[in-house]
């Protein structure tokens, strides 16, 4: 059971992490295309900088960067202080973990709720960008994609860590 | 309780969860959010903010340079510009005395330049300098030390992902902030190379030196190492003579590196996999720091803390400089245990107001670059600090011969080049701010 849960987090925070990725490719395309275009404007042959490049690119990353938050979480990527860890008592570190893990799964579910509302304002006030004129609510819609799977993972994190403060078994690298 | 002392009560309270472990960005999160609850008496506030603060800060132009400079960096470890760099550097110092050590310094500081991350230039010099420096017969704890040293350059020298941070935090000029950063980092290389010079003179070591190569073959070892130049060039020029936005030219930076990397055959799917996602675990860092010192730093202007803390320094009438000196201790105090860019993130919104009041005899603006320099070189020592120094960590997980200890000793002559430099370029602002004026005289 637990295997099965590891293995469905690890694919999920991994396949987040690389849609990311490709989105973070894309962005880095598309700019270079657009300072292109720019460049070629004095020649006047047709060619210009991608219309709202800036708006695309905002977009492109807040997916991104929420898209890339499971594997972080997932990773024990945060950055820490484990100064003291070594002269806390064994259990101790094990309960902190959970502690942490469920502070992080609060802060993730937090975002991701409250993001979900926000997409709601944004879809009933039709709000879009300045000159791209995206929809707004998609881009956090996009965005949530992430944020969710950032909750599921965090949640799948709070097992693991209650599981190895359960068996105290030592805490290895995450597989 | 006032506001002033909730907000002064916050800081112990911070350290302490931080201490415990707590993820720093999860701790100034929890801090911020029972902060504001406290001064307001509700969490509808807090509450209604987070449906567009996540999104609006995940989303902001300023913020989408990081992840792009993150992933240039780690296209330049792929890039095979590490070993071109070191034979480059090796051919022109390899024939001195502990000129192998200095060659790892200068390949350093030319990685620095397409990479903006100390971790990611320490690692990828480490593979390639480590084992030549074993070859010829260098102690471990100079060549770990020289090394962990070296990969400070990738932030010290432009572009340096903690400049941007402190660039939007302190709301000063990106651009002008990484020319105003290229002599001081020249300055740290050269402080290093002296360092390795003293140590191979001072104590009797084993250390080989290569025969002089010949200036035929040191003008094609340089030659070889254009795409570098290149593409620092295009990155740091375009942005300061304002051809592209700086979001612009970390992407161009991540297409050079990218591009450099499938040249050289480096790339396959599974390295773009590994790049990608070591890109994936350190932005998601970056920003939930950035969203939690957000969350904290909402707070504290709540209590309107940075506000009354500066007047009161103010008021108080304490010697600028004496101010400074005890700043840069704590930096470099905190940076012993601390990561970089949450020191930064933690400390930036507030010491900075509290800061440029005070009156050092220059402009705000040229008072913004050069305080800028000197945090970013004392938040770098603590990357090569005990007892936590991530560069040492890495360096020295590399080698599996030398204990830890040595190399927490082989660091040292490193931090005390570094403490000379930070006392040299505080003493002296012209010499940091010297370029930009430079420039700006010469473009405007």
């Amino acid at each position: 059971m637990y295997s099965a849960l590891s293995m469905i987090a690890r694919a999920l925070a991994q396949g987040m992490a690389l849609t990311g990725g490709i989105i973070l490719l894309l962005v880095v395309g598309m700019t270079f295309l657009s300072i292109i275009g720019r460049v070629l404007v004095p020649l006047d042959i047709g060619l210009g900088p991608i219309r709202g490049i800036y708006d695309i690119t905002e977009i492109g990353i807040a997916a991104a960067i929420f898209a890339f938050l499971p594997w972080c979480q997932l990773q024990r990527g945060h950055a820490t202080v484990d100064l003291f860890k070594p002269a806390f008592p064994n259990v101790m570190n094990r309960v902190i973990d959970v502690i942490m893990d469920a502070g992080m799964l609060t802060a993730a579910a937090l975002i991701a709720w409250r993001l979900f509302l926000g997409m709601q304002d944004k879809l009933r006030y039709g709000e879009t960008t300045l000159i791209a004129q995206l929809p707004v609510w998609q881009g956090y819609a996009a965005a949530l994609v992430g944020a969710v799977v950032f909750a599921l993972v965090a949640a799948f994190c709070v097992i693991r860590s209650l599981r190895a403060l359960a068996r105290s078994e030592s805490l290895g690298e995450p597989q | 309780m006032s506001n002033i002392d909730l907000a002064l009560w916050s800081f112990p309270i911070l350290l302490i969860l931080i201490f415990l472990r707590a993820p720093i960005a999860l701790a100034m999160l929890a801090v911020g959010f029972a902060g504001t609850y406290m001064v307001t008496g509700t969490t509808m506030m807090t509450l209604n903010q987070m449906k567009t603060l996540t999104y609006g800060t995940f989303s902001n132009y300023s913020f989408s340079i990081i992840p792009l400079f993150l992933l240039m960096g780690q296209f330049a470890t792929l890039s095979g510009m590490s070993a071109a760099l070191f034979r480059a550097a090796e051919s022109f110092l390899g024939h001195r005395k502990g000129g192998v050590a200095m060659s790892a310094i200068g390949a350093c500081a030319g990685f620095g330049a397409i990479c903006g991350s100390s971790l990611a230039t320490a690692a990828t010099m480490g593979q390639v300098a480590l084992p030549e420096l074993k070859r010829y017969g260098y102690p471990g704890s100079l060549s770990t030390g020289a090394l962990a040293a070296g990969g400070t350059l990738g932030i010290l020298i432009p572009p340096s992902v903690i400049l941007v941070i402190y660039a939007i935090l302190a709301e000063q000029n990106i651009e002008k902030l990484f020319v105003a950063a290229l002599i001081p980092g020249i300055l740290a290389a050269l402080g290093y190379v002296l360092a390795i010079s003293i140590w191979v003179r001072v104590s009797p070591n084993s250390a080989a030196v290569k025969p002089r190569v010949p200036w035929g073959e040191r003008m094609v070892a340089l030659l070889s190492v254009w795409p570098v130049l290149t593409i620092f060039l295009l990155v740091v020029g375009g942005i300061y003579l304002g051809v592209f936005t700086p979001t612009e030219a970390a992407a161009v930076g991540a297409a050079g590196t990218g591009g450099a990397a499938l040249a050289s055959g480096q790339m396959s799917w599974a390295k773009l996999v590994q790049a990608i996602l070591a890109t994936a675990s350190a932005s998601a860092m970056i920003y939930l720091i950035i969203l939690g010192a957000g969350f904290y730093n909402n707070f504290l202007a709540l209590t309107q803390l940075p506000q009354t803390a500066s007047v009161w320094v103010a008021e108080q009438g304490f010697s600028p400089w004496l101010v400074l000196a005890a700043v840069l201790v704590m930096y470099l105090v905190f940076g012993c245990i601390m990561d970089s860019l949450s020191m930064v993130l933690l400390t930036v919104p507030i010491i900075f107001p509290i800061m440029v009041v005070l009156d050092f005899g220059m402009s705000a603006n040229d008072f913004g670059l050069w305080f800028g320099i000197l945090v970013l070189i004392v938040v770098e020592v603590g990357l090569i600090t005990p007892p936590v120094g991530m560069n040492l960590f890495i360096i020295n997980s590399m080698d599996k011969d030398t204990p830890i200890g040595q190399t927490y000793k082989g660091a040292l002559p490193f931090v005390l080049t570094d403490m000379i430099r930070v006392v040299i370029l505080a003493s002296f602002p012209a010499i940091t701010l010297w370029l930009v004026w430079f420039i700006d005289a010469w473009v405007g």
